[in-house]
């Protein structure tokens, strides 16, 4: 089973950069994909990551998100098209020979143009922060919030989420088991499919709301809101270095390039 | 003394009545008390009284006196001040692994106590070898079996090196030598001065380690002394086992022949020979990780086998659908809250009959059956944990299959709850269903079943007939 968002051994660089540098790395990137708006630059910021994963060792780890990708962008380029006008009218989603409502819900260059944006400024966002997960292990980052003195709830709340992940795919599966041993099958087309999500969704809901008060009384006692753990001093190496010089000089070149 | 509870009386907010009575227990350095007694009647809430839980982080009503090492648990401030004398492992295994790997869960606990990285490293070597686990120090929370898992929440809480410890039915999911493992561990933990706390219904096995014992019914103390007589004064009060009345007839329900299933190059079941007759109960037993729960999803479909044949009801399964085997065979899983989601007993159990199709007029009959009649209205939710699994059987039960599989239908469950289920199993084997169950209770299995199979690395090692 393909896991989502977790952290996959290995020996690339960036598993032996700093979680800091990689922390940097991400935030520059998400920076730099909400800042520009202009579509080869975007493209050329999701190409820089893809290549980054490819030198680590860790490009399967983003093209398994493309599906998932292209089905949120689509969604975002669609809402984008039915929600906003702007230039000219590529042509209209209901032919104009259709009596009465034909012509309606047109599709502007703007709006096609601005929807691709976005999908594209998602797309940077989430193969940015896939890299820093997959490459990272959970507790190192956790550690490196806490050096940058984030409050212990905050890194607590983000572990529990990446760690839960994999945990409610495994149980959602398991649920559904069940259900199929009941005779369950899920209905036919697209409203039959939500109407079929009931029976697995609702315990997969009960039982995570079970599991809080459980979680809540372990994290209080042992102590880990209140440990004595200090967070060991940063130590960066020569690769930090090189990749931070790397994502600042990526980072001038899309500040400067609109400016030229 | 490092635990003296007083005539503790607790009342949880909005509970109409004293969920603990006047409880009285003194627990000596280097003692281990086994807590006993049915579901419902207090022994987690006196768990948490110990560790601080209902004084410091609930509301409730409580009346009387708790000291922990000689000072008022009130005179603490807050768990997170006691953590440094108490640390109590619950129920739940998975919602006590909080960290990515078994490795960094133990750890944690261990750098929190201010140890230097290198004392940690030392100290999560040995704790990982006290309880023979130093092959998961990589693995991930959700790659780890049931019993993996209580495992590794145990290591992590044993890291606090507190001097009190409380294992609230912590040990549930562990196969018999794994509880071996965890019990003598506690005995030494005992004799090296430390007090540990063990809430158990299996008391006969910790009878063998434990100092003392108490029997908890209706939040009382009905019985304190040594783990030998309160399990004989259980035993006693139980009904005596019944005789089944049919014994198995020529009717072949389930039939497997060299039957192989492959995760990857993993042989999870690797050569199986089954047959499951008509009126016959087949008990499965075997270590965590056995390849137990991996055999009985082929039987009605969930998982194909990868070389091998398989007949249910005399036809070959390979190209049927699940929904079609399961009319042949129903599955009730270990946790009945995979499957429960209506709001009303009733809903629940005509949730299946739909699905294949059946009519709904045999439902009081079937909740009767399993005890539960006259609760068709109420919110499975709000059913005690045995009510649930006996509701999850009659969800199953009702579809009226040939063969009924269960895997580990008395996890969690007291004696006389157990006891409920197998008498169901026998009434289904005695009306001409097959009935195959996984149990990590060997009494049970040999008690109740007509042949007690026994499974290791995915193979049968013995079967023993009854």
């Amino acid at each position: 089973m393909q896991e989502i968002m977790q952290y996959i051994p290995g020996d690339g660089i960036f598993h032996r950069i700093h979680p800091l540098t990689k922390l940097v790395f991400t935030v520059i990137l998400v920076g730099l994909a909400v800042l520009t708006g202009d579509l080869l630059i975007l493209s050329g910021l999701l190409i820089a990551v893809y290549l980054a994963a490819l030198v680590g060792g860790l490009s399967r780890g983003l093209t398994e998100q493309i599906p998932l990708l292209v089905i949120l962008g689509g969604m975002l380029v669609l809402f984008t098209v039915l929600t906003m006008q702007g230039g000219e009218v590529i042509l209209t989603l209901i032919p104009a020979a259709v009596p009465l409502i034909g012509g309606a819900l047109p599709v502007t260059s703007g709006a096609l143009l601005f929807g691709t944006i976005l999908a594209l400024r998602f797309s940077v966002m989430l193969f940015a922060f896939q890299l820093l997960v997959i490459s990272t292990r959970p507790g190192e980052l956790v550690m490196t919030l806490r050096q940058l003195r984030m409050p212990i709830d905050y890194t607590l709340m983000f572990l529990i989420a990446l760690r839960f992940i994999p945990t409610l795919q495994r149980e959602g599966i398991r649920i559904s088991e069940a259900q199929l041993a009941r005779g369950y099958s899920p209905g036919d087309g697209f409203i039959g499919k939500v109407r079929g999500l009931r029976p697995v969704i609702l315990p997969l809901i009960f039982n995570s709301l079970g599991k809080a008060d459980t979680l809540g009384m372990t994290i209080d006692m042992r102590g880990y809101r209140r440990g004595k753990a200090e967070p060991d001093p940063i130590s960066f190496g020569r690769l930090d270095g090189i990749v931070i010089t790397a994502v600042s000089l990526l980072a001038i070149m899309v500040v400067a390039v609109p400016l030229m | 003394m490092p635990i003296d509870i007083q005539n503790l009386s607790y009342t949880y907010l909005r509970g109409d009545r004293p969920v603990l009575n006047d409880i009285s227990v003194s627990l000596p350095a280097g003692s281990m008390l086994v807590i006993t007694g049915p579901s419902g009647s207090g022994k987690t809430t006196l768990c948490r009284a110990m560790a601080g839980i209902l004084s410091h982080l609930y509301s409730g009503r409580l009346e009387g006196s708790i000291s922990v090492k000689g000072k008022d648990i009130m005179a603490y401030d807050g768990v997170e001040e006691l953590y440094y004398e108490v640390s109590m492992v619950f129920d739940d295994a998975d919602a006590q692994l909080i960290f990515t790997t078994v490795g960094e869960e133990i750890s944690t606990s261990l750098r929190n106590r201010g140890f230097s990285r290198s004392t940690t490293e030392e100290e999560l070597v040995r704790i990982l070898g006290l309880l023979e686990i130093e092959d998961l120090v990589d693995r991930p929370p959700y790659t780890l079996s049931g019993g993996q898992k209580q495992k590794a929440a145990l290591a992590a809480t044993l890291a606090l090196g507190t001097d009190i410890l409380i294992l609230d039915e912590a040990t549930s999911e562990l196969d018999e030598a794994a509880r071996g493992v965890v019990f003598s561990l506690l005995r030494q933990l005992a004799d090296e001065g430390k007090t540990i706390i063990l809430v158990e219904h299996m008391i006969d096995e910790a009878a063998l380690y434990a100092d003392a014992c108490i029997l908890l019914e209706d939040g009382r103390i009905t019985a304190s002394g040594s783990a030998e007589e309160v399990s004989r004064r259980i035993q006693e009060s139980l009904h005596p086992v019944r005789r089944r009345t049919t014994t198995a007839n020529g009717d072949r329900l389930i039939e497997m022949q060299d039957l192989v299933h492959c995760y990857g190059d993993l042989r999870a079941v690797d050569g199986v020979n089954l047959t499951l007759r008509r009126g016959e109960i087949i008990a499965i037993i075997g270590e965590n990780g056995s390849g137990k729960t991996t055999l009985v999803k082929h039987m009605n479909g969930l998982l194909r086998p990868t070389e091998g044949s398989l007949l249910i009801s005399g036809t070959r399964c390979h190209d049927q659908s699940v929904s079609l085997l399961s009319r042949h065979t129903g599955l009730v899983f270990q946790n009945p809250d995979t499957m429960l989601f209506e709001d009303t007993v009733r809903k629940e159990v005509a949730f299946g009959l739909k699905n294949i199709g059946r009519d709904t007029g045999c439902i009081e009959a079937v909740l009767a059956e399993v005890g539960l009649g006259g609760r068709e209205e109420v919110n499975p939710r709000h059913l005690s944990r045995g009510e649930r699994q006996r509701l999850a059987l009659a969800c199953v039960i009702a579809m009226g299959q040939d063969v009924f599989v269960l895997d580990e239908p008395t996890t969690g469950l007291d004696p006389v709850e157990s006891l409920q289920i197998m008498e169901i199993l026998m009434r289904l084997a005695d009306e001409g269903h097959g009935i195959v169950m996984i149990t990590h209770n060997p009494g049970l299995a040999t008690t109740y079943a007509d042949r007690v199979i026994r499974m290791n690395n995915g193979r049968i090692v013995s079967i023993e007939e009854a």
